[in-house]
């Protein structure tokens, strides 16, 4: 039984509608080991980007709780949310979001704790992407795919116990898209990483361990 | 530090021409500064390089030394009680050369030779040790009229001529230059246009800031900055252009502060993504705050060199004189208005939610 990375506990979070509350997420608990890659499929507004927020630290529930790595991170402050955002966690956006003004290898050196240099070599990482040479490109020349694969490797540079990504290969085609979702696949299974993805594309969910799906509020497991 | 750099160098040509309008005005500034010293020197600098600490005017002249009056003996006195003290007597009239009916503006500064109000020529003999009748030492401004040592100017009017022994160097008195002749010569002046002239000084200049024993029922003793600030109109011009300046240097920084506000929210979303990824916002504002450093120090540093490479091939008449303190002070407020004004994008990014990063890009 390997380490549960990620544990999400009863989280409900609800948006005003109005005088009335729209509940998004109604007591949804998840828990994602090492090495496992999870996918969140569901309609439009189901809540998906909500969820992701929510174990992403970037969004606060109303209710429940939140560990990462074993360690309750519900209500820390702001400034340690940003802290364990930068070292526990590594985001891959729809759009690659990449800095503009950047080179590949400034990309990943602006957001890399300094005291990690070693662990996770960005040499290493641009291999295994296969994105060597966009080390000296700026975003801006490089294609959709290899942007995306920027965007991952950046995820990945400070040794992060999870990841989330949300729809990370809607912007690219079917072809490059499922690319994408093998390349992240492989750095999980790799790296020992817990893994979320949301996700619209269907012929993708083969590359995952298991399928939940949010209807009505409520998270469900669907394989 | 480093990745504002890698920012300001990707946007080249944004920042390039947001530096040339900086440049632009911060070289006015300085050159507006370097004028106002150069006006205020027009003013004053007879007064300002004199080697005197306070000057005794009569007590209801209010410090204007050219309508005060003081009596003989009271230098006599001054000088018993130890201090070293000199006659001086301001008098702005016309010279001209002789036969010519070209009239040039003159202010006397009519002295004792050989005292400390004497100052230091740069060319020629000093009043004393001319052995000419009539001596004068005219400002070196009378060498652009093809004035030169050995030449004799008149007076137009009386027709009492003087002979140049020598130039002196920036001696200007309310816009006029001056020519330094001794108290002798300039009673013999009035005398010709008043034959009932009594000798008399207009002020007595006194080295040392030691409070002079005098009756101050009649007398005044008013220190060199004070005798300066009452020359007519050296307030007034000074006020206007410091003023001028600092509109200048505020609006100046206000425009940097502007210009990064504009890219502050252009890049709403880019700060956006950087604090969901985990970097502070104090991260973050170090980040703008380093631009701006670059931007106005950049700017700050050009303008510099401009105005002082320019101010090296002005013509010797224009009133410009850039004194390096007061250049670098004017720049230094620059840079720091500067960075407070870029803390209005502090704020902002500050604020920003990095909620911003997850979902589709529309919402920049
Ligand atoms: N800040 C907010 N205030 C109010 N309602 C919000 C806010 N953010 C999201 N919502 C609502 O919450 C619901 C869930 O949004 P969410 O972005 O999580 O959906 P999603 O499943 O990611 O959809 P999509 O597949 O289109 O990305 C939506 O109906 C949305 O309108
Ligand atoms: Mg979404």
């Amino acid at each position: 039984m390997s380490e549960i990375l990620l544990e999400l506990k009863d989280i409900c979070k609800s948006y005003p509608d109005g005088s009335e509350k729209r509940v998004i997420l109604d007591n949804v608990s998840l828990s994602v080991q090492a090495g496992e890659f999870a996918a969140v499929v569901g309609p439009s507004g189901s809540g998906k980007s909500t969820l992701l927020s929510v174990a992403g630290l970037l969004l606060s529930p109303d209710s429940g709780s939140i560990l990462i790595a074993g360690k309750d991170v519900t209500g820390v402050s702001k400034k340690e949310r940003t802290h364990i955002r930068r070292r526990q966690i590594g985001f891959v956006f729809q759009n690659h979001n990449l800095i503009p003004f950047l080179k590949t290898e400034d990309q990943l050196a602006f957001v890399q704790d300094k005291s990690l240099k070693d662990k996770i070599r960005t040499d290493d990482l641009l291999r295994e992407l296969g994105i060597e040479k966009c080390r000296r490109q700026y975003p801006s020349k490089m294609s959709g795919g290899e942007r995306q694969r920027a965007a991952i490797a950046r995820a990945f540079v400070n040794d992060p116990d999870i990841i989330f990504a949300d729809e990370p290969t809607a912007s690219l085609d079917a072809e490059r898209g499922r690319a994408v979702a093998e390349m992240i696949r492989a750095e999980v299974k790799r790296r020992g990483k817990a893994a979320v993805m949301v996700t619209h594309d269907t012929r993708i969910l083969d590359l995952t361990d298991k399928v939940y799906r949010i209807e009505n509020s409520r998270l469900v497991t669907e394989r | 530090m480093r990745y504002a750099w890698k920012e300001i160098t990707y946007e080249k040509r944004k920042y390039i021409l947001i530096e040339l309008l900086l440049i632009l005005l911060m070289f006015m500034v300085l050159f507006l500064t370097g004028l106002a010293s150069g006006l205020g020197r027009d003013v004053s600098s007879a007064i300002d390089t004199m080697d005197a600490d306070q000057f005794i005017v009569d007590e209801s002249a209010e410090k204007l030394i050219t309508v005060s009056a003081v009596e003989t003996g009271l230098l006599d006195k001054l000088r018993s009680d130890g201090f070293e003290a000199a006659p001086l007597d301001i008098q702005r009239m016309h010279i001209a050369r002789p036969g010519s009916s070209e009239k040039l503006d003159i202010t006397y500064f009519a002295i004792e030779p050989g005292s400390f109000a004497e100052p230091e020529v740069t060319e020629g003999s000093p009043l004393s040790e001319s052995g000419a009748g009539h001596p004068i030492l005219l400002d070196d401004n009378f060498k652009a009229e093809g004035i030169s040592v050995g030449d004799k100017v008149v007076d137009p009017a009386s027709g009492y001529e003087f002979t140049v022994a020598g130039f002196v160097k920036d001696r200007m008195y309310c816009h006029s230059s001056v020519g330094y002749i001794s108290g002798d010569c300039y009673t013999e002046l009035r005398l010709a246009y008043n034959p009932m002239y009594q000798t008399e000084y207009h002020a007595i200049a006194v080295k040392g800031d030691k409070a002079p024993d005098i009756d101050t029922e009649k007398y005044e003793a008013v220190s060199k900055h004070d005798i300066i600030q009452k020359i007519p109109s050296y307030t007034a011009e000074q006020m206007t252009v410091t003023m001028i300046v600092w509109v200048l240097v505020i609006v100046s920084a206000v425009i940097i502060g502007i210009f990064n506000y504009i890219m502050t929210l252009h890049k709403r979303r880019q700060f956006g993504v950087m604090k969901a990824i985990g970097l502070s916002s104090a991260e973050l504002a170090g980040m703008v705050i380093c631009e701006v450093c670059i931007i106005s120090v950049f700017a700050g540093a050009v303008s510099l060199a401009l105005t002082f490479g320019m101010a090296a091939g002005m013509p010797e008449k224009m009133p410009f004189f850039l004194e390096v303190p007061n250049a670098l002070i004017v720049t230094a407020a620059f840079i720091a208005i500067s960075v407070l004004s870029s803390l209005i994008s502090v704020v902002n990014i500050s604020r920003i939610d990095p909620m911003i990063a997850i979902g589709g890009g529309d919402n920049e």
